[in-house]
């Protein structure tokens, strides 16, 4: 039974990197105390997503899904996942850049990213 | 063009004109004022003329979910409640000419007797339930009208009780269109007469909590005592009167349009409803004794007295019934003349504890005249109406076959006796200055309304047929 | 032209727009103010010339492939009721906000420049629910939830100071986690179904979901806290406080009003339309969500009435009253539903026009917490007039457009049996007027000091008396939105 389960695990290694690199990142964003490591906490996250998303499309044995006439008789893999990934990463790139931005009027604001003295409950206060 | 709509609607209209117009106008005010609660009873009386003279016993107007019904017990309080605005409204002038906030009193006066009359011709629970919870937001403003801390306090209990009242009916009155289909009240009743399951059970608790509130069934009736921080017109109309019988009426529409006295009796709820109703009969009356306030005295005594029509209403019989309705004519007649009376005393010693009105008799000759009459009246005697409405009452616990609710009514009316005497009594004991100091304008105002409706309860209590044949017999026949 | 195409160019429309108006801060002054506010009739015309197409048409849905590609290759965009509803919604809020918002932001953004980035922002939220109302493609909903939720956390962040940027943060790092879950959803969907089209997944869907119920269960769980997070359902409400009430005025409102309800109803619409009712209630579902919303209900309005700070008061109130939606969701009849959806839409209005008011209070008086509202009422009576009626509309008081969404969804409770729920929808409404009489009765009946009036401007009054209007007429005359809601509900039960 265990070996069952450990070779179906590495049949489907991106999956498992995947669920892994996702762990890593909800850590780093749950554990970290600097806000700009949150953020790459979330990239990370998005990453494992796409990478799931991705390794989804794919089929063993065919090929890359460009049209071309040499290759009709091996197949493609499926393209749509690829599709969505790009604007994936396009929608992931612009949330961060947007996060640092944020970042940077914040820590104009506090002189510091730690998260522990920005959201400080006393802080709220004081206004 | 149904005088019903005429009624409710022109007291809103009078309402909101005399909330536009400027606070210094008090003349034009007073005008718009008792024309308006004079147009609304008219038409009430106008309806009544229709249903009571047999052209045409009911009277229904429909546009969508808006029905509107004129039956009789419709009437007998949209009767009470619209005249006594009238004769109100008359003692309010002589009771507030210096009160500084007479536009946002005046306003929601009229509004508030609108939206009474509302609930009065309501033809269904929706409308009905509309018009309660709006009652309670238009005669919160009135409850705090002296804006002092502890009226404040009484409004916010006030708002508390009668919200939580209201979020148990409107739960109650959806379970009940879900059951029956229908929300509409007809000659019969609205639910199936087979459904006796537990579900029954927990709607009519629900019903009784939500009109409870109102109808100051204990352990609800917590608001009543500290509303009396208003001022007197208020305590006496709506606390002792208009709201107080909303909550009464919505009881007696419970009981007969919605579940019907065979459901009713088949569920098996009739003892503890009694046993209910009861307690807070003898309850209010032995809290009252310990009142000094006399306006709070006034009080636990309606709370008493509403649970009189409510046993009488819970035996489920015609004879029940006859004296909840004749009880709910009489008790406002007198109450409200006992609290206007109270208010002449207020108004022109500044007393308002019992314990100071040792002589006050030679001061206030006529407020006490009105006032011990009106007491005989409250403890049961001859030949106060009000005589009759126990009477029928306690006919009721016997043929019921309920003898224990015969004492109770008799300890009861002894306590009355005991709790009301008194403060006649005060009134001739000790020296007080001998001059009367009823002859001013104020008093007058004050005092004719009380006069009228004290000889209008000696003349019921010596030819009741007056108002029985009319009032309770037409609602009993329209029921049973 | 225009007509045939009509779906997409409302979504078209407020995008380019918004792009276009950061070229006029330099030109002549108000040319912005009346871009945005002839943008949102266009929108409101072109809704209303909608649904007459839909109700001619027996209340079927226009479907409308974009492009001209059909599904399932192509995204479709599919306007029935529930998306007119929801237009509606945007079209009827957003203007009258947009009105509010001309007058003053300037004072507190202190540039023009400023001013327009402000307005496309606020042209890009709505362009973005617009997009979800009529989508009907999976990945089409993601690309729009994200554009929604930037425009959201930029618009908190739209007011320079501290505590709105900490708040913007806040949200953000939080949506986007929330974005992550719906994505992952969207990925676990497309890999059981193979579709990304809502009604051919639901095809799919039906057929395997029981080869593969925990992959089901964990795409719908995804969804829920993804759209839940984005729509403060409790317990994932935690950056909402922050947010709305450290942003500006009309960006509190149009958040709290539009933006929350927009990623209700993209819940709904996945929900309802790729796992479908038979589906929810067989995974118990329906149940979660039912208990999820009581429970929101619950915390919310205890939250409420711990806050002293007006804003935060009304935000936490939204905490509250997206659990009655979400209640509604859970219901699984469509007197339910169209409960749950009519009381989204009463409460969008009702909650832009607490804000507004609620702002207006604000920078007139400059008092801040209910605590020191005394007198408020003789010193903006027009304004503290319509926080009162709105306030009585929120606490669900008959004759107010509140009453009727909290009566249809009593009515669903007591038709799925469900006793408790109707305990629970009566207890927020008492809690509501725990938490909203107290500021009405401070701001009229405790005596205050000075009696100067400082009532605010005609167009900010005008602005807040169309949204009243708006509660009341829904109140006495709800027909035809409810009609709207009845029939959304029966398409999201139906199909």
């Amino acid at each position: 039974m265990k070996v069952s389960l450990l070779s179906r695990l590495l049949a489907n290694y991106p999956y498992v990197a995947a669920f892994i690199l996702f762990a890593i990142g909800i850590y780093g964003v749950i554990a970290s105390s600097n806000l700009l490591r949150k953020l790459l906490g979330i990239s990370i996250m998005e990453s494992a997503i796409f990478l799931m998303f991705i390794a989804s499309g794919n089929i063993t044995g065919r090929g890359v899904p460009i049209v071309d006439a040499a290759k009709e008789s091996v197949g493609y893999v499926n393209p749509l996942p690829q599709a969505l990934i790009l604007t994936g990463i396009v929608v992931g790139v612009s949330t961060t850049a947007f996060a640092l931005a944020l970042l940077v009027k914040l820590h104009k604001y506090y002189g510091t990213l730690d998260a522990r003295i920005i959201y400080d409950k006393r802080e709220a206060d004081k206004h | 063009m149904s005088f019903m709509l005429v009624g409710i609607l022109s007291a809103l209209i009078g309402g909101v004109i005399v909330a536009l117009l400027p606070e210094e106008s008090q003349k034009l005010r007073r005008g718009i004022v008792l024309a308006t609660c004079l147009l609304s009873a008219l038409s009430v009386w106008q309806v009544a003329a229709t249903i009571f003279s047999k052209t045409s016993p009911l009277n229904t107007l429909e546009w969508g979910i808006w029905q509107f019904r004129a039956d009789p017990l419709a009437l007998s309080y949209a009767l009470i409640a619209g005249t006594l605005w009238v004769l109100t409204a008359i003692y309010s002038y002589g009771y507030m000419p210096q009160d500084p906030r007479q536009r946002s009193f005046y306003a929601f006066f009229l509004l508030s007797m609108g939206i009474t009359l509302g609930i009065a011709f309501a033809g269904n629970l929706l409308v009905l339930y509309i018009f309660y919870e709006l009652l309670t937001f238009s005669t919160y403003p009135l409850v705090i009208h002296r804006r002092s801390e502890e009226a404040l306090r009484a409004g916010k209990k006030y708002i508390i009780y009668s919200l939580v009242g209201a979020g148990a009916l409107l739960v109650a009155i959806v379970a009940t269109g879900f059951m029956a289909g229908s929300l509409s009240f007809g000659t019969g009743a609205i639910l199936d007469q087979t459904a006796t399951s537990g579900k029954t059970v927990w709607l009519l608790i629900l019903f009784v909590i939500g009109f409870g509130v109102k109808a100051a069934l204990m352990p609800l009736h917590r608001w009543l005592p500290q509303a009396m921080v208003a001022p007197t017109p208020v305590s006496a109309l709506l606390h002792a009167v208009a709201v107080v019988n909303a909550g009464v009426f919505g009881l007696l529409r419970v009981v007969y349009s919605v579940f019907g006295p065979d459901l009713l009796t088949k569920l098996g709820v009739r003892p503890y409803l009694l046993v209910l109703a009861s307690f807070t009969v003898l309850a209010g009356s032995i809290v009252a004794l310990r009142q000094d306030v006399l306006k709070k005295r006034l009080a636990y005594s309606t709370i008493s007295q509403l649970s009189y029509m409510l046993v009488g209403a819970f035996t489920l019989s015609s004879f029940g019934l006859s004296g909840a309705i004749f009880h709910m004519l009489n008790h406002s007649i007198i109450k409200i003349t006992l609290f206007f009376c109270a208010g002449a005393i207020e108004h022109n010693t500044g007393k308002t504890r019992v314990s100071e009105l040792a002589g006050l008799e030679r001061t206030l000759p006529w407020t006490f005249a009105l006032f011990g009459i009106a007491s005989l009246g409250m403890v049961g005697m001859l030949p106060v109406s009000a005589f009759w409405s126990k009477y029928y009452l306690m006919k009721a616990g016997l043929s019921s076959g309920n003898w224990p609710l015969l004492l109770v009514f008799i300890i009861s009316g002894i306590l009355n006796a005991c709790y009301f005497f008194p403060i006649v009594i005060q009134g001739f004991l000790g020296t007080g200055p001998i001059r009367s100091t009823e002859g001013n304008k104020e008093t007058y105002l004050m005092l004719v309304p009380c006069a009228l409706l004290v000889v209008f309860a000696l003349v019921l209590g010596v030819y009741p047929n007056l108002a029985w044949s009319y009032l309770v017999d037409g609602v009993v026949g329209s029921f049973f | 032209m225009i007509q045939e195409n009509l779906p997409v160019l409302l979504v078209v429309t407020l995008l380019f727009t918004a792009y276009l108006l950061p070229i006029f801060t330099k030109r002549r002054p108000r040319i912005i103010e009346l871009l945005v506010v002839t943008v949102e009739c266009l929108i409101l015309g072109g809704t209303l010339y909608l649904a007459g197409l839909i109700a001619r048409q027996g209340r079927a849905p226009i479907i409308y492939p974009a492009g001209g590609w059909p599904a399932p290759w192509g995204i479709e965009l599919s306007v029935g009721s529930l998306s007119i509803l929801f237009l509606l919604m945007i079209a009827g809020v957003g203007l009258p906000v947009a009105i509010f918002a001309t007058d003053g932001i300037t004072w507190q953004l202190r540039s023009r420049q400023r001013v327009a980035w402000f307005f496309t922002l606020y042209l890009l939220l709505a362009a973005a629910l617009a997009g979800l109302a009529v989508t009907n493609d999976l990945f089409n909903v993601y690309v729009f939830v994200e554009v929604a939720t930037i425009s959201c956390c930029a618009l908190v962040a739209a007011k320079d100071d501290p505590l709105a940027i900490k708040a913007a943060f806040r949200y953000l790092l939080l949506a986007t986690v929330g974005s992550g879950f719906i994505f992952a959803g969207i990925g676990l969907i497309y890999l059981v179904t193979g579709n990304l089209d809502m009604t051919f997944a639901f095809t799919e869907l039906s057929q395997r979901a029981y080869t593969y119920p925990h992959v089901v269960r964990l795409a719908i769980s995804f969804f829920v806290i993804g759209f839940g997070t984005k729509a403060a359902l409790f317990p994932l409400h935690l950056w909402l406080p922050d947010a709305h009430s450290a942003a500006l005025t009309p960006a509190s409102a149009i958040l709290s009003g539009l933006a929350v309800k927009g990623y209700i109803i993209a819940l709904a619409k996945i929900l309802y339309i790729i796992v479908g009712p038979a589906l929810l209630q067989a995974l118990s579902i329906d149940r979660i969500l039912l208990l999820m919303g009581m429970v929101a209900i619950v915390a919310g309005s205890l939250l409420a009435l711990a806050q002293d700070e007006l804003k935060r008061r009304l935000a936490y109130s939204t905490v509250a009253q997206v659990g009655y939606i979400f209640l509604g969701l859970g219901l699984m009849n469509t007197t339910g539903l169209a409960g749950a959806l009519f009381y989204a839409a009463s409460h969008a209005i009702i909650k832009a026009c607490l804000f507004l008011a609620a702002g207006a209070i604000i920078s007139r008086t400059g008092k801040e917490r209910v605590s020191q509202m005394a007198g408020v009422g003789r010193e903006m009576p027009i304004t503290m007039g319509i926080f009162t009626i709105c306030s009585f509309a929120l606490m669900g008081l008959p004759l107010l457009s509140g009453f009727i969404g909290k009566w249809n969804l009593l009515r669903g409770s007591i038709q799925a049996g469900s006793f408790l729920a109707s305990l629970v929808i009566i207890l927020g409404s008492l809690l509501c007027a725990g938490y909203l009489l107290p500021v009405i009765r401070t701001a009229y009946f405790v005596p205050a000091g000075t009696t100067t009036t400082k009532e605010t401007s005609f167009l900010q009054i005008s602005s807040m008396l169309i949204l009243t209007v708006f509660v009341i007429v829904l109140g006495i005359a709800p027909g035809p939105l409810w009609n709207l809601a009845w029939q959304a509900a029966r398409d999201l039960l139906g199909g």
